[in-house]
């Protein structure tokens, strides 16, 4: 296991612990389910009775995984920000697939657990907590065909004068009776959405003029009206089986419309500041699975008469990965603390959404290079199914993609610091 | 422990904001008013059949200058201080609580829909200038408007619920310069952390 340079997480012996359970769990748990989730030559075997998916995800929920991101008088699990990170790098090294899966989960129980009150606390929230039987899963239904990206700038403040230029957005929610009437097409990109049970869905809001008049609300998916995709196939990341959602006049009550005008325009990115840092735990733990995969491959091959790590290009590649890995966790354990600082204990959701979306692009460049530079390490066999190693890179390659390209993620942060630095 | 709303509360208020540093800092740089309006409902009309909440509640209008407390003539407020015999244009220190009591207890929660009561809040760098319950048509022009029944102020006044949540979920209608609000989170959270909930109400 890595040395830890932050002598308050290394002498807590609470943490040491935490971080040597997770890391267990997802050694014995994680890693194996994907690697054969992975395998399957037909995506829609992932998410078909009795495959690994289903094992982890309860596996997963019964460590209480699902619980992380929930409000702490809502069923939440009450961990600090360091107790999250530790736990988000260990299942991240396991598989970022599967981890995404324990995270969108997060997204309709969570989001009500953050903004709501009322039945929907009682009704959704609290048994979710409970469910160690993945009778509930959720996913989170932002990119759409015509927009794809088009929602991650529409959620950075300093974007808002710009954003009527953007499209209007597809998914529309429009007042029927007590409640909404829901429907569009969300793209084929929403992770856990074929496996799902409900949905925290963006919607835009008449008279639907801009993307930042909107709301995010919670759909129940086994309902009339719903159509699921199947799971795509895919480069990488295929332990994370994902789909379109579209909808067809879908009914909500009023009370599943959690984050409404006049806050949607202004705080939906805190949702995203939430998943940004988590996205950065996650891929800081992909990062090191493949620096470890690398040095220890290294250790063991010969070439001319001796281990390869004893040859200079192969030191130099050594050093650069670690020096990633190492960089990426705490600038995204520093990211994490801070927005957990001003969601769950200031309670004021007034996160730096430019440090939170550094950290996750960081984080994500980072476990690219980190992992092209393992498998170019691993040489030929680097590109055999035989070696973890591919999987790793397959998996870093998509997460440039996923929940924003770093591109659209970057010029996202580049107007907040126009705007704000 | 003060009554919500009523005189003793406002003064109550009013002190915890001079009281509490973390919100004076918080809330330095903030300048804008509230018109804050309370709505009457089911639990508002049940508060009321409790002698001290009545006792409150007149000593709450009674802060209104008469004059003013006239603009509440005919309207379904007016109408309702007539039935349970509040004068509008005339001191309420000599009104027998007990004699008004007696009368809110015919009254039923249809009876009450359409009440609104208004208080205006000064908030400038940190301090509360003022906070007095004003008449209809008052302070129009305030930077924010917050309204909501009384009984989701209550869960905001009494630190059980957070502003954030009353409002996402729209027990609390906001109105005003969001944007300005959004820069000022901390500021609104700890009102509400430290000021409000730092008066026990009843």
């Amino acid at each position: 296991m890595y040395f830890e340079i932050d002598s308050k997480v290394r002498e807590d012996k609470g943490l040491c612990m935490l971080r040597n359970e997770t890391h267990r769990f997802a050694e014995e748990v994680l890693r194996p389910a994907a690697r054969k989730l992975d395998k399957m030559a037909d995506p829609e075997m992932v998410i078909a009775e009795g495959s690994p998916y289903w094992d982890a995800l309860k596996q997963m929920k019964k460590m209480g995984y699902h619980r992380m991101f929930l409000h702490p008088e809502y069923g939440g699990l009450g961990l600090s920000a360091i107790e999250a990170h530790i736990i988000l790098e260990e299942l991240g090294w396991g598989s970022v697939g599967l981890a995404t899966a324990i995270g969108v989960d997060q997204v309709p129980p969570g989001i009500a657990s953050l903004f709501a009150m009322g039945d929907i606390i009682d009704n959704l929230v609290r048994p979710w907590a409970e469910d160690t039987d993945a009778k509930f899963h959720g996913c989170w239904g932002v990119t759409e065909p015509e927009c794809g990206s088009d929602y991650i700038l529409a959620t950075q403040e300093s974007f808002l004068p710009h954003v009527a230029e953007l499209h209007h957005g597809q998914v529309r929610a429009e007042q029927c009776g007590d409640g909404w009437a829901i429907s569009g097409p969300k793209s084929g990109w929403l992770s856990s959405a074929p496996a799902a049970t409900h949905v925290g869905l963006h919607v835009v809001l008449p008279p639907y003029d801009s993307l930042a008049n909107g709301a995010l609300c919670i759909v129940p998916l086994e309902q009339k009206g719903v159509t699921k995709g199947k799971p795509i196939d895919k480069l990488g990341m295929r332990d994370d089986p994902q789909g379109e959602l579209v909808f067809d006049n879908v009914y909500v009550p009023d009370e599943y419309m959690i984050i409404r005008p006049p806050f949607y325009e202004f705080r939906v990115g805190q949702v995203l500041c939430l998943t940004s840092s988590f996205m950065g735990a996650l891929f800081t733990g992909l990062a090191r699975a493949a620096f470890e995969e690398a040095l220890e491959y290294s250790k063991n091959r010969i070439q001319g008469g001796k281990p390869i790590c004893e040859h200079q290009a192969i030191k130099q590649k050594l050093y650069s990965m670690f020096e990633k890995v190492e960089t990426s966790r705490y600038y995204t354990r520093k990211v994490m603390e801070h927005v957990w600082e001003k969601i769950y204990v200031e309670g004021t959701f007034d996160a730096s959404s430019r440090h939170a979306l550094c950290g996750q692009i960081y984080s994500k460049r980072s476990a690219f290079e980190v992992a092209f530079e393992a498998l170019q390490i691993f040489g030929g066999y680097g590109l055999t199914k035989d070696f973890l190693v591919e999987k790793l890179f397959r998996d870093a390659r998509a997460g440039l993609i996923e929940d924003g390209t770093t591109e659209v993620l970057g010029l996202s942060v580049a107007y907040n610091i126009i705007a704000e630095y | 422990m003060a009554v919500f709303p009523s005189k003793d509360w406002v003064e109550a208020v009013l002190e915890a904001a001079k009281k509490s540093e973390a919100y004076q800092e918080a809330a330095k740089d903030w300048e804008g008013d509230f018109l804050c309006i309370v709505e009457g409902d089911a639990e508002f009309l049940r508060e009321l059949s409790r002698k001290e909440v009545m006792v409150g509640f007149i000593s709450l209008i009674d802060m209104i200058p008469a004059q003013d407390r006239m603009k509440y003539q005919g309207t379904p407020t007016g109408k309702v201080f007539e039935a349970i015999g509040i004068p509008l244009d005339v001191s309420l220190k000599d009104l027998n609580a007990d004699e008004v009591l007696s009368k809110v207890s015919k009254l039923s929660a249809g009876d009450v829909k359409g009440v609104s009561l208004y208080v205006w809040a000064d908030f400038w760098h940190g301090a509360v200038r003022n906070m007095v319950p004003v008449a209809p048509g008052e302070h129009q022009d305030a930077a924010f408007k917050l309204s909501g029944t009384y009984s989701a102020w209550k869960l905001m006044v009494s630190g059980k619920q957070d502003t954030i949540r009353l409002i996402m979920s729209n027990k609390l209608q906001l109105q005003g310069n969001m944007a300005y609000m959004m820069k000022h989170m901390k500021a609104v959270v700890l009102l509400t952390k430290e000021v409000f909930a730092g008066v026990p109400i009843d």
